[in-house]
């Protein structure tokens, strides 16, 4: 195993642990990780931005392909930093209209287009269907889409404010509400998935890293963390 | 008898966090094999994959950063695997720029595991900025949108993307997906207008909000989460990183049911409920 593999791991394994001490309560080493944590990330996509768009998408075309019109873009991105200075922060604007007015025109259409009319589209499916073999009354597909269809219509009652929520209005709307609850429960579950498996492939690598091809690093710095935990709490104790 | 469920009900949240860690922690150390059913939307993206005729080109968007690697890490090295096994020349790229070290990684040690050459067989473009423009600028000329690859290989000269004009010549584009920019991205400024077949993988916590593009065929498969992951390694036949956490991930869940049950049992029991109405 190279130096700079295992370094790596026992850096991953500090910063693993120091965020992971915040389950304790809130102390110097989950902060000292997040500052880290914030400075690297934007270290890292500083980085990354000045060598895949600065140089690939803008110095290699204009230098190397005789791009030279991309000196506008390049110019109009240049505006976008004037609204740190306050006497010519009005040239941003240029910039800003710019990316506004594509950005508007670009996105509506498509947007209407994919995500209202095709789901209007996948909402109206058939209850009922007819073939060769005569009328199909109660199939899977079919309950499926009366099941949406309820629940849209519900949902959208429950949504509906022009109409005082009584007599029928009030028990459809509360249809739409068991149709709600349903669909947050659902996201609830999906999201405690998401957070366990987040879990699951931190105490992955942690696992890997202790053992002794990565000179324990789990080990060594879990006992490294408690110890130092406990020296802080007692010196936070004496405070008091 | 009711001071104890009293107390237990008022237990430090620290002791449901070590509970949390035990119930990770003990499934990975003693691997236990749980039955796992591949759902229609997973094998749907096989089955795509594995129709393609050898050749075909398919654009893997690596659309996440270090935060969604548990999940969808697992998912890039399966569809690789799967790719490269049926000899599919495979694009790669992230809309992501903090992803790009992470698909990188994926594309070399998988490529290098099937003995596939760079330039050739698959290519690496890095990170694609702009979000939507950047989809709709590949749309429109692919060499315009990548003048060289992640490693600043000019793109006109990578013999793998001679005969790529545009997003219209990839006969399968899937995006792993953490967020905005993921799959809708793809779908909105990429498939409705240069319609190539779309398949999406997300993190657990987004897959409800891609559920209706599946059912409507704006999206043809879906792998969610760390169990779409685990249920592709099934196809596959390869026990990988994903099926090895879903031990894991099962006991974590009983774990959470037993808690969310038990308290709701104790709390209507103790008569606590009926305090709070009155």
């Amino acid at each position: 195993m190279s130096a700079e593999v295992v370094i790596g791991a026992w850096v991953a394994v500090g910063l693993s642990l120091c965020m992971y001490s915040f389950l304790y309560k809130d102390n110097p080493f989950f902060k000292f990780g997040e500052h880290v944590f914030v400075g690297v990330s934007v270290g890292y996509l500083l980085t990354i931005t000045y060598y895949q768009v600065m140089t690939n998408k803008l110095y290699i075309p204009m230098t190397q392909q005789g791009k030279w019109w991309l000196l506008v873009p390049a110019f109009l991105g240049l505006l976008l930093l004037a609204r740190f200075i306050p006497s010519i922060a009005w040239l941003s604007r240029i910039s800003f209209a710019f990316l506004l007015g594509i950005s508007s025109g670009v996105a509506i259409p498509r947007q209407i287009s994919s995500f209202i009319l095709k789901q209007v589209e996948g909402t109206l499916k058939p209850v009922v269907t007819i073939g060769d073999g005569g009328i199909a009354w109660l199939t899977l597909a079919g309950l499926n889409a009366l099941l949406v269809l309820i629940g849209v219509v519900s949902v959208l009652f429950y949504f509906f404010f022009s109409l005082e929520h009584t007599g029928t209005v009030r028990r459809v709307a509360r249809v739409g509400i068991y149709f709600l609850m349903v669909s947050f429960g659902a996201a609830f579950g999906y999201t405690v998935m998401a957070r366990m498996s987040l879990l699951i492939g931190r105490f992955d690598e942690l696992m890997l890293y202790a053992s002794a091809s990565y000179g324990y690093a789990t080990p060594v710095l879990l006992m490294v963390m408690i110890a130092g935990l406990l020296w802080w709490e007692r010196g936070q104790s004496q405070k008091t | 008898m009711s001071d104890f469920v009293v107390r237990l009900l008022r237990l430090d949240r620290r002791i449901i966090f070590l509970l949390i860690a035990l119930a990770t922690l003990l499934p990975l150390l003693y691997p236990v094999s749980l039955p796992i059913r591949v759902s229609p939307e997973v094998q749907r993206v096989y089955d795509y994959i594995e129709k393609l005729p050898a050749g075909s080109l398919v654009l893997l968007s690596m659309d996440f950063e270090p935060g969604g690697k548990p999940e969808l890490y697992p998912m890039a090295v399966a569809l690789l695997r799967h790719a490269f096994q049926k000899n599919l020349k495979v694009l790669g790229l992230t809309l992501w720029p903090a992803g790009a070290g992470l698909a990188e990684t994926a594309f070399t040690e998988v490529a290098r595991e099937k003995g596939k050459e760079k330039g050739v067989d698959y290519v690496f473009l890095g990170y694609a900025p702009g979000d939507a423009s950047a989809v709709i600028s590949m749309g429109q000329d692919f060499h315009a949108a990548f003048p060289a690859d992640y490693y600043g290989t000019k793109t006109a000269d990578i013999p793998l993307l001679n005969k790529v004009r545009s997003l219209r010549d990839m006969q399968y584009v899937i995006s792993l997906s953490v967020g905005f920019p993921g799959i809708d991205t793809w779908y909105v400024y990429g498939k409705e207008k240069y319609g190539f077949e779309l398949g999406g993988g997300c993190t657990a916590v987004s897959a409800p909000r891609f559920y209706p593009l599946l059912d409507t065929g704006q999206i043809n498969g879906l792998l969610g989460g760390l169990r779409g992951a685990a249920e592709y390694e099934i196809l596959l036949g390869v026990k990988g990183k994903a099926m090895a956490g879903m031990a894991a991930q099962s006991a974590t869940h009983f774990v959470i049911i037993f808690l969310i049950v038990t308290c709701n049992a104790l709390y209507f029991l103790t008569g606590q409920a009926r305090g709070r109405q009155r």
